[in-house]
C-alpha cells in the first residue's frame, strides 16, 4: 500500500491561471484591453476569458442549468467575437456587455429550444431566484438570521427584472451604468427607477425597528 | 439629500456606499469610516445596510468546473482554424489531444514516482520490520487548511498552523497519528482501534468523528461530534466522552468536561469563521492564524473590548470591515500586514 496523496481544498487555481498577461493587464482599463483584443492580442482575450468565464458560467446559470447550453452559449459568444476582431465597437464596460450578449445567446437557445418568446425584458418569473446568506453575521446575533430569511421572502416576491437588477447590484457589484446595459434599458434612470421601487417594497422588512 | 437624513433604502441604493461594500479602495474606505466616526449614531443603520448588501446572492450557484473550464477555452481556438465549421458542438478528440497530452504525460509522470515510492517503503516495511517505518508529516502553514484521507480511509481536516505526522501503513493491531494543533477527524470504522496522540495524550476511538484541538498555551480540547472516544493522559487519567460532549484540559491538567456549540468548534472544516466574546489578542490570534497576516494593535486597547461575529467563506477585508462596523475600529491592509487601529 502506498501513502494517499494530499488532497489540497484549497486549489481554487484553475488551469490556464498562471501565465503573464494576468500582470499585464489587471491594471488596465477594459477599454484599452478590449482594444488590444480588437487589434487581435491573444494575451488580452487570454485575460478576457479568465477573468470572465467563471463569473458568465455563474451568470447563465439564472437562465438555465443545463451545463452544454451554458457551454454552447458561451463558446458561440467568443467565437464570434473574435471572427469579429478588427471591427469590434468600443466597449467601456467589458462584464456587463459580455453578461448582454451571453444573457441573448441563452435567451435565444432557450427560445428556439422551448418554442418560448423570452427576450432581455421579458424574462421567465422564475429566472434570478434570490439567497440571502445568513451565514455570515457581523454580530453573533439570532435576530439577524430570522430577519434575513424575512428579507429573503420579500425580494423574492418582486418581479423578475427587479431582483435582476438587484443581483447585479448587491451580488454581481456593477454599477447604475453597466446594469442599464446589461438589462438593455437605454437610460441610467431607469435602473435607478427599478431599484427604487424595489426598494420601496421591501421595506417594511428592511426597516430597523 | 444628505448621508445624515439618509434611511436605510438610501444607503441600499447609494452607489458609493455600495462601492465601498463591493469594491472597496483607499478612497471610499477613507471617506466611509471617517464619516461614521463623525456620525456613531448612523452606525447600526450602516451595519445593517452592509449586512443586506453582502448578505444578497444567487440562490442558483453553479460554479464552472476545471474541465469545462478548458474545453470551453479549447474549443473557443479551435473554432479559429476550421471556419466551415461555424460553432462546433461537438468535441474533437483528434485535435484536443495537444492540452490533454501534456495532462496525460504529467499525470504518468506522477504515477510512476508514486508507485517507486510505494515499491520503495513496502519493500523498506517487508525486510526490516523491527526498524520505526518513517513517517509521512503534513504542515499546513497559517492561512491554510487541508483534507487528508489515509489508507484506511479515515479522513482528517488539518486547521492552519496544524501538523499530522503517521506511518504510510498502519499496523496490524492499531492506528496511530501524531497531531499538533488542531484537526477534525471522521474515523472510518474498523477492527484496529484510531488513536490520536497529542504530546502524552492519547484519544482513543474506533468509527467516529471529532475535534482535536492543542492550542499554544497548552490547553486541549477534544469534542465529540458522533461515536465514542476515550481519553487517557500522563497522570492516568481517562475520560469517555458521549456524542456533543467535549472536554478541556488547561495547562495545569485541570479536566472539565461540557457541551459545545458545533458551529464555533468545527465551522472552521466548513470555512465558517467565529468570534464569541473574544478579546483583541484573541481576535488578533485567530485572524493571524486564518489568513496567514500579521497583525498589529495599535492605541489604546480596552481591557473590556470584546467581539462575537460569524463569517461563512468571507475575504479579510469583509472580516476587518465587519468588526470596524461593530466596534469602530480602524484597519489597514498593507500586503501581508494588518494594522488595526483604536482610533478613540
Amino acid at each position: 500500500m502506498m501513502p494517499t496523496p494530499e488532497i489540497a481544498k484549497n486549489s481554487n487555481v484553475l488551469p490556464l491561471k498562471h501565465s503573464e498577461s494576468f500582470k499585464e493587464y489587471e491594471n488596465k482599463s477594459d477599454q484599452d484591453i478590449w482594444r488590444a483584443f480588437n487589434k487581435g492580442s491573444e494575451a488580452a482575450f487570454n485575460y478576457i476569458y479568465r477573468s470572465y468565464a467563471a463569473v458568465l458560467y455563474q451568470y447563465g446559470t439564472q437562465f438555465t442549468k443545463d451545463e452544454h447550453i451554458l457551454q454552447e452559449c458561451i463558446q458561440n459568444i467568443f467565437i464570434s467575437l473574435r471572427r469579429k476582431r478588427g471591427t469590434l465597437a468600443e466597449v467601456s464596460s467589458i462584464k456587463a456587455y459580455l453578461f448582454k450578449i451571453l444573457q441573448r445567446e441563452v435567451i435565444r437557445y432557450i427560445n428556439r429550444e422551448k418554442n418560448t418568446v423570452y427576450s432581455s425584458r421579458m424574462l421567465h418569473d422564475h429566472f434570478f431566484p434570490v439567497e440571502v446568506s445568513h451565514e455570515t453575521k457581523l454580530i453573533q446575533d439570532e435576530y439577524d438570521t430570522e430577519k434575513k430569511k424575512m428579507i429573503e421572502k420579500a425580494i423574492n416576491q418582486l418581479p423578475v427584472r427587479q431582483r435582476q437588477a438587484i443581483l447585479l447590484l448587491y451580488e454581481e457589484g456593477l454599477s447604475y451604468k453597466e446594469i442599464a446595459e446589461v438589462m438593455e434599458l437605454s437610460e441610467v434612470r431607469s435602473v435607478r427607477k427599478i431599484i427604487y421601487r424595489a426598494l420601496a417594497s421591501l421595506k417594511a422588512s428592511i426597516r430597523i425597528k | 439629500m444628505k448621508y445624515t437624513d439618509y434611511n436605510i433604502e438610501d444607503f441600499l441604493a447609494d452607489e458609493f456606499f455600495i462601492q465601498w461594500v463591493k469594491h472597496p479602495n483607499d478612497n471610499n474606505r477613507h471617506f466611509w469610516e471617517k464619516w461614521l466616526e463623525q456620525h456613531p449614531e448612523k452606525r447600526r443603520v450602516v451595519m445593517q445596510a452592509v449586512s443586506i448588501i453582502s448578505s444578497v446572492r444567487y440562490q442558483d450557484r453553479n460554479a464552472i468546473g476545471d474541465k469545462l473550464y478548458v474545453d470551453i477555452f479549447e474549443n473557443i481556438l479551435k473554432a479559429d482554424r476550421d471556419t466551415n465549421h461555424p460553432l462546433p458542438t461537438k468535441r474533437d478528440w483528434v485535435f484536443s489531444f495537444h492540452w490533454r497530452g501534456i495532462a496525460a504525460t504529467f499525470l504518468l509522470c506522477c504515477c510512476i514516482g508514486l508507485l517507486y515510492q510505494g515499491f520503495l517503503s513496502q519493500t523498506k516495511a517487508d525486510i526490516s520490520l523491527d526498524v520505526k517505518p518513517v513517517l509521512v508529516s503534513k504542515n499546513i502553514p497559517a492561512g491554510r487548511k487541508s483534507l487528508v484521507t489515509l489508507p484506511d480511509g479515515t479522513k482528517i481536516y488539518l486547521n492552519a498552523g496544524s501538523e499530522i505526522s503517521y506511518a504510510p501503513i498502519f499496523s496490524d493491531s492499531v492506528r496511530l497519528v501524531q497531531l499538533k494543533g488542531e484537526a477534525f477527524f471522521e474515523v472510518e470504522q474498523e477492527a484496529r482501534p484510531f488513536i490520536v496522540e497529542i504530546d502524552q495524550t492519547r484519544v482513543r476511538v474506533l468509527g467516529t468523528s471529532f475535534n482535536v484541538n492543542q492550542k499554544n498555551n497548552g490547553e486541549l480540547m477534544v469534542a465529540l461530534v458522533s461515536g465514542k472516544v476515550s481519553i487517557n493522559d500522563q497522570q492516568g487519567n481517562r475520560i469517555e466522552l458521549q456524542p456533543s460532549e467535549m472536554m478541556v484540559r488547561d495547562r495545569d491538567g485541570h479536566i472539565l468536561k461540557t457541551t459545545f456549540d458545533p458551529i464555533e468548534v468545527i465551522g472552521w472544516k466548513d470555512k465558517i469563521l467565529t468570534f464569541k466574546k473574544m478579546s483583541l489578542p484573541q481576535v488578533k490570534e485567530k485572524i493571524e492564524n486564518w489568513f496567514g497576516v500579521e497583525v498589529q494593535l495599535e492605541g489604546r486597547i480596552d481591557p473590556d473590548w470584546s467581539y462575537s461575529g460569524i463569517y461563512k467563506d468571507e475575504t479579510l477585508e469583509n472580516v476587518l470591515k465587519g468588526i470596524f462596523l461593530t466596534s469602530g475600529l480602524k484597519y489597514r491592509i498593507e500586503d501581508k500586514n494588518v494594522i488595526i487601529t483604536n482610533p478613540n
